[in-house]
């Protein structure tokens, strides 16, 4: 399969006190047409992610919202939910319509205005993308029930927080460099472990913030964006999703691997690539552990050993495949809904070369974005590639 | 977590009792909240079980950012609990510092406040505490 990626477009990631959930959908949703070089009449439908838009914002029918604000008005438009993997989601029904022939060109947007409200409404909304009736009836929250799989993984694999402290070291050390990350500073594996501690043992280093942001991709049928050579050839070459585990309980390590093996398995596959083809990937990390195990599950390290790439360099830009140059979750934020097509408009621009100087693996072809959320619940695996000649 | 009065009289009684879900086909133990389908077998026969209270603590975190309804309550330890019986449930673990918390350590279940909720409604529900002989069942209060 192959889609075109025919425009991105994204806003900063960070606190935007002055703008609305629609100024964000709006400014995405125009960089990625412009990008494009289409209008808005051109789009035959519209998939908007959005997670919590009825807590966060008190309005719903967020796709219907951003058709009328982006003058992408007849075309259908919907929206998405899929807790974290709601971006990753948009994305996919963005190719899906594409590879069955009913559209030429369609806009995938995510979008998530998160901070309208305080820091305890905000964690109680997003544990509303858990079983915050029953499991979470205990006083669990999105950060804690992360904090079992790591405390889980460092029993099993018998690590300490140092070890997994380089994490959020090489992340940092990238999203300082990256203008639209939310937290732009470096830090050291004793700041991280110095830093307050949010769940055990998480710290808030190891946590992303909550952010404010909207980011875009207009896809298109492959002759379309093959017939404009002048414009980069980046294309969606495999798409898969998963279902996992929705609840920590009975979330073992084994399940929170196959989450992202498996559709993995299936996108390597599909795009007729290996793990070993990656140059550039972008892995959910919302909280640190969460990197180690999609390393391991997209097959770059063993399971017990994916820690070790943020600690020995191999994970870093010049390593055997760069991870999260963009900073992850860890610097970008987290705003729920875009985060999964913030992964892919960042792997997008690393295959075309324009990522930012400090940011950019050189010469990247082959890229993967790995999305997570629930946190065991939704996988989702996308893979890009540059095809420069008809390849 | 917003709730109605009605949710509330749907949600609250039922968290006064420590419970767990038999799955009729395969036997198999789960949480409270499985009512509909078991996660071993798929099988959809399934009926409470109650649980004694007792269990090891397999599992910990320290909450520092709590949901509003369990605001004041933070530093709060939430446990992974393997009971007796094999479920494993997850559930604050209560009269341990943070930083005393072990794994391994055999706990016991007491029925207690669990949190307030937006509209002032109480719920109360099982917490655990450290199964220490050294520490008695409270009695009747004295005077």
């Amino acid at each position: 399969m192959r889609v075109g990626v025919l425009g991105i477009g994204k806003t900063p990631h960070k606190i935007q006190h002055g703008k609305s959930l629609r100024d964000l959908v709006v400014e995405a949703g125009r960089g990625a047409l412009a990008d494009a070089g289409v209008e808005p009449a051109d789009i035959q439908a519209l998939y908007v992610g959005n997670v919590g838009s009825v807590g966060f914002n008190y309005e719903n029918s967020t796709g219907l919202m951003s058709a009328h604000h982006l003058g992408v008005v007849p075309a259908g438009a919907v929206r998405v939910e899929a807790a974290c993997g709601t971006g990753a989601w948009a994305l996919h029904l963005g190719c899906v319509a594409i590879l069955s022939g009913l559209y030429d060109t369609v806009m995938v947007l995510g979008a998530e205005k998160m901070n309208d409200l305080a820091t305890v409404e905000g964690t109680s909304i997003i544990a509303q993308a858990a079983d915050s009736k029953e499991e979470y009836f205990s006083g669990l929250t999105f950060p804690s029930g992360v904090a079992l799989t790591a405390r889980k993984y460092m029993q099993t694999y018998n690590l300490t927080e140092e070890d997994l402290a380089h994490t959020s070291v090489k992340n940092h050390h990238y999203g300082a460099r990256n203008p639209y990350a939310h937290l732009r500073f470096e830090c050291t594996v004793e700041e991280v472990m110095r830093s307050a501690k949010v769940a055990d043992p998480l710290k808030l280093y190891e946590v992303c913030p909550m952010t404010d942001a909207g980011s875009a991709l207009v896809l298109c049928r492959e002759e379309i964006l093959r017939d404009q050579p002048d414009k980069p050839q980046v294309y969606v070459t495999a798409t898969q999703m998963a279902t996992g585990t929705w609840y920590a309980a009975s979330d073992t390590l084994a399940d929170a691997h196959a989450l992202l093996a498996a559709p993995a398995q299936r996108a390597y596959e599909m795009a007729g690539v290996s793990a070993d083809d990656i140059d550039v990937a972008e892995i959910y990390n919302s909280f640190a552990i969460q990197e180690p195990l999609g390393v391991e599950a997209l097959g770059f390290a063993e399971q017990g050993e994916g820690w070790k790439g943020a600690a020995d360099g191999s994970t870093w830009i010049d390593g055997k495949v760069a991870v999260n140059l963009s900073g992850g979750l860890l610097c970008k934020g987290h705003p729920l809904g875009a985060t999964g097509s913030t992964q892919a408009v960042d792997v997008v621009e690393q295959l075309r070369g324009t990522a930012p100087p400090d940011m950019q693996r050189p010469d990247a072809e082959v890229g993967i974005s790995a999305c997570r959320g629930g946190p065991g619940a939704v996988g989702a695996i996308h893979v890009y590639q540059r095809l420069e000649g008809g390849e | 977590m917003t709730v109605s009065a009605i949710e509330f009289s749907r949600l609250g009684p039922p968290k006064l009792r420590l419970y767990a879900m038999r799955c009729g086909a395969c036997g198999t133990l789960q949480p409270w909240w499985e009512h509909h389908h078991c996660y071993a077998c798929g099988g959809s026969d399934l009926s409470e079980e109650e649980l004694a209270g007792g269990g090891v603590l397999t599992n910990y975190t320290v909450v520092y950012y709590p949901p509003r309804d369990f605001l004041g309550q933070e530093p709060y330890v939430v446990g992974h609990i393997t009971m007796d019986e094999g479920v494993l449930m997850p559930a604050p673990v209560v009269g341990v510092a943070p930083d005393d918390v072990e794994v391994g350590t055999r706990v016991r279940s007491t029925l207690r406040r669990m949190k307030l909720g937006h509209e002032g409604d109480i719920y109360y529900s099982q917490k655990f505490v450290v199964d220490d002989e050294r520490t008695p069942t409270p009695g009747p209060a004295e005077g």
